[in-house]
């Protein structure tokens, strides 16, 4: 009997009986649909994350920052223990071979503005020059905080062009103007708008501004000592990371190294509890594989014992199957069916069960992901690797858990099985 | 359809020195089976039969149940393999048969009729009719055109694509021995083919057995315990507690196959062919 013929009487079957077939396929369903449901999330987030990273100047961006040593943790950090601006410059000098901009963001803070009776929600950011080039965003009109801004505390500010055209009509018209920012503490910081920048955010912050609503009106940038000193009332300028754009075709992690042995040998050799670590491109979507990594784990142990218990359902209806069809058995042996045959009849109709639920599950499981990638806000496919592996995988199903019921068939003494009420 | 029977054999072998086995379709030697039950001695339904069917005979083989008649039936079908004893199939040696030859034997040369007709259900028709075709590896094409002819040839080509439980238990049973003709098989072995059915449908499958053996020259088994139906028969072989008890061919054989007037099963036959 051919391939085609089995496939054909396989489905005939299972047609006249859809409820019972549906409900055996059920656990192969959750199964796989779980495995590529996982699969597809974790392609959304590696592609989420990447766009974050390309956003902010890709593998280009290193970060370094303090962190307790493992070994003698503290509860906080003293303020000897903060990086200093002094310690940047040295860095930047020093490295100035592989470094295209020192990128540094001390604070935020927000506050409201009062403009022609309306109220707008204001959130401020210190930075320095270098900071817009890891982020994608451009200047559109007017300039960015400049190294003299930062040094001589000017009260200027950035606003969003989102901002300008809302409070003042269009991106020119906001240079030159002032603007009084009443923070939540009260106190009152007049700023002069001097640029205006055009945000481009990555498909999750787009995502998070989209449900923040209307009123999101971006960030306000001011040069980083004057929310050092004006707003926090330091007394000078302390951070507790930074980050660098290295120059294209330096290797992030040999740079970081240097820079971080440098650091801590210079600067954090007396310090018995802080250190200076850095987080590359690279050692980020490793963290993120990691997690990623873990939570398959656990959906697989899941959708594994959602297959074991699927193929076992699978075998006992096949076993009711063919208990069922005893007589069926005994004619077609009596017609001359060899016992491959009969055999081969089961295995198919157990692969066309599995595989109908396989089925099912893909489509679901990318459904499923793409429904979590959705509020990510990006789509991906799934990896054709992951739907290979499943196709493959509940044919296996199929044929383990099939073959024991078709092999009983095949060996049913044809006698007996015509005899068979 | 068939109005009455014309007794005339077909395949009249002269009886000149000993035949060779493929003279025969069938041909048994000392057939015994028996079955172990358990208890020290083995439980023996078949005690040496031995007799010999030649082509194109129409042959039953009567029995009260209980006589071994399905014992006899499930070893001619090749279902079964003798206990000890020989038994050729048109010169396979069935008795020493492996199960997968036994499968090929069945397959090829074996046409089953049931008395519950054993259609495949959800099964139309036409496809129950392409059965046996399918396990010998008829190609899709012309195992769709044979069972056509086949359906035509039992006069049910307007019922190709009903499926079982569409049809009447005449009709179930005409298309059951389109199925068991579709390898063309050098016996047709039908097991009380008229038991669920009314005398009227019965007395149609009947005919219609009459006219494959007339026309088609098959050689045809019936096996029932209905003395009338098995009078119809050219021959008669009646079983009883596992022996052959009388054999209407014993008489014929020993004068000439042409000869019936000393046979009395044959003037029954008579009888109704000039009905």
């Amino acid at each position: 009997m051919g391939f085609f013929e089995n496939i054909s009487v396989a489905l005939a079957g299972l047609k006249s009986n859809k409820m019972r077939a549906f409900l055996t396929m059920l656990g192969i369903i959750i199964g796989i649909s779980s495995v590529i449901a996982i699969s597809t999330l974790g392609s959304i987030m590696n592609a989420s994350v990447m766009d974050i990273f390309n956003s902010q100047g890709g593998s280009n961006l290193v970060g370094f920052q303090i962190r307790m040593k493992q070994d003698r943790a503290r509860d906080y950090y003293y303020s000897e223990d903060l990086i200093t601006i002094d310690m940047i410059n040295d860095v930047g000098e020093r490295f100035a071979d592989d470094i295209d901009a020192v990128a540094l963001y001390s604070n935020s803070s927000s506050g409201s503005m009062l403009l022609r009776h309306k109220e707008y929600d204001v959130s401020l950011n210190g930075v320095n020059p270098g900071y817009i080039k890891q982020s994608m965003s451009k200047v559109v009109a007017g300039r960015w905080i400049s190294d003299k801004d930062c040094e001589q505390n000017r009260s200027t500010c950035v606003i969003s062009d989102k901002m300008a055209k809302k409070v003042f009509g269009s991106e020119r018209g906001a240079i030159g103007k002032n603007i009084s920012v009443t923070l939540r503490d009260g106190r009152m910081l007049d700023f002069t708008v001097v640029g205006v920048y055009q945000e481009q955010l990555s498909a999750m912050m787009q995502a998070m501004v989209n449900m923040m609503g209307e009123d999101w009106s971006g960030d306000t940038y001011i040069p980083y000592s004057v929310m050092n000193r004006e707003i926090d009332g330091a007394v000078d300028d302390t951070f507790f990371y930074f980050y660098i754009n290295t120059k294209s075709g330096v290797d992030a992690t040999t740079f970081c190294e240097k820079v971080k042995s440098y650091m801590n040998n210079s600067y954090y050799r007396e310090n018995d509890a802080v250190e200076i670590y850095y987080q590359t491109a690279e050692s980020q979507m490793a963290m993120m594989d990691e997690v990623m990594g873990i939570l398959q784990l656990a959906i697989s142990v899941i959708a594994g014992i959602s297959l074991l218990v699927g193929g076992i359902g699978v075998m006992n209806i096949m076993l009711v199957s063919v208990t069922e069809r005893t007589r069926e058995i005994g004619v077609r042996k009596a017609m001359g069916a060899p016992n491959s045959a009969i055999r081969m009849q089961f295995i198919v109709e157990s692969i066309i069960i599995c595989l109908i639920g396989g089925v099912i599950g893909i489509l679901l499981g990318i459904a499923l992901g793409n429904l979590a990638g959705l509020i990510v806000g990006t789509m991906a496919p799934p990896s054709l690797n992951s739907i290979i592996l499943a196709v493959g995988f509940s044919m296996a199903i199929g044929i383990f858990f099939g073959y024991y019921p078709a092999n009983r068939a095949a060996k049913l003494d044809p006698i007996e099985a015509l005899r068979y009420e | 359809m068939i109005g009455g029977l014309v007794m005339k054999k077909k395949f009249d072998t002269p009886i000149t020195g000993t035949r060779r086995k493929n003279d025969y379709v069938i041909s048994t030697k000392d057939i015994v089976k028996s079955f172990y039950t358990g208890t020290p001695n083995e439980l023996e339904i078949l005690h040496g039969m031995t007799f010999n069917v030649p082509r194109g005979q129409f042959v039953s083989i009567v029995g009260q149940s209980g006589s071994g008649k399905s014992t006899l039936m499930n070893i001619i079908g090749a279902l079964d393999r003798p206990t000890s004893g020989e038994y050729f199939l048109d010169g396979t040696d069935v008795s020493r048969a492996t199960d997968k030859e036994l499968s090929a034997i069945r397959n090829k040369q074996i046409g089953f009729v049931f008395q519950t007709f054993n259609l495949i259900a959800r099964t139309s028709a036409l496809k129950n009719i392409e059965l046996p075709m399918l396990y010998s590896g008829v190609p899709p094409k012309e195992r769709r055109e044979r069972a056509r002819q086949l359906l035509e040839t039992v006069e049910m080509s307007d019922r190709a694509g009903h499926m079982p439980n569409e049809l009447s238990g005449g009709q179930k049973q005409r298309i059951a021995i389109a199925r068991a003709m579709a390898n063309d098989p050098d016996i047709i072995l039908a097991d009380e083919p008229t038991g669920a059915l009314d005398s009227k449908t019965g007395r149609m499958v009947m005919d219609l057995f009459h006219k494959l053996h007339r026309e088609q020259g098959k050689t045809i088994v019936l096996i029932t315990h209905n003395n009338e139906l098995a009078a119809e028969t050219d021959r008669i072989i009646t079983i009883s507690d596992g022996n052959i008890i009388s054999d209407s061919a014993e008489s014929t054989d020993s004068k000439s196959l042409d000869s019936k007037s000393a046979d009395s099963e044959g003037q029954v036959n008579e009888k109704e062919a000039a009905e």
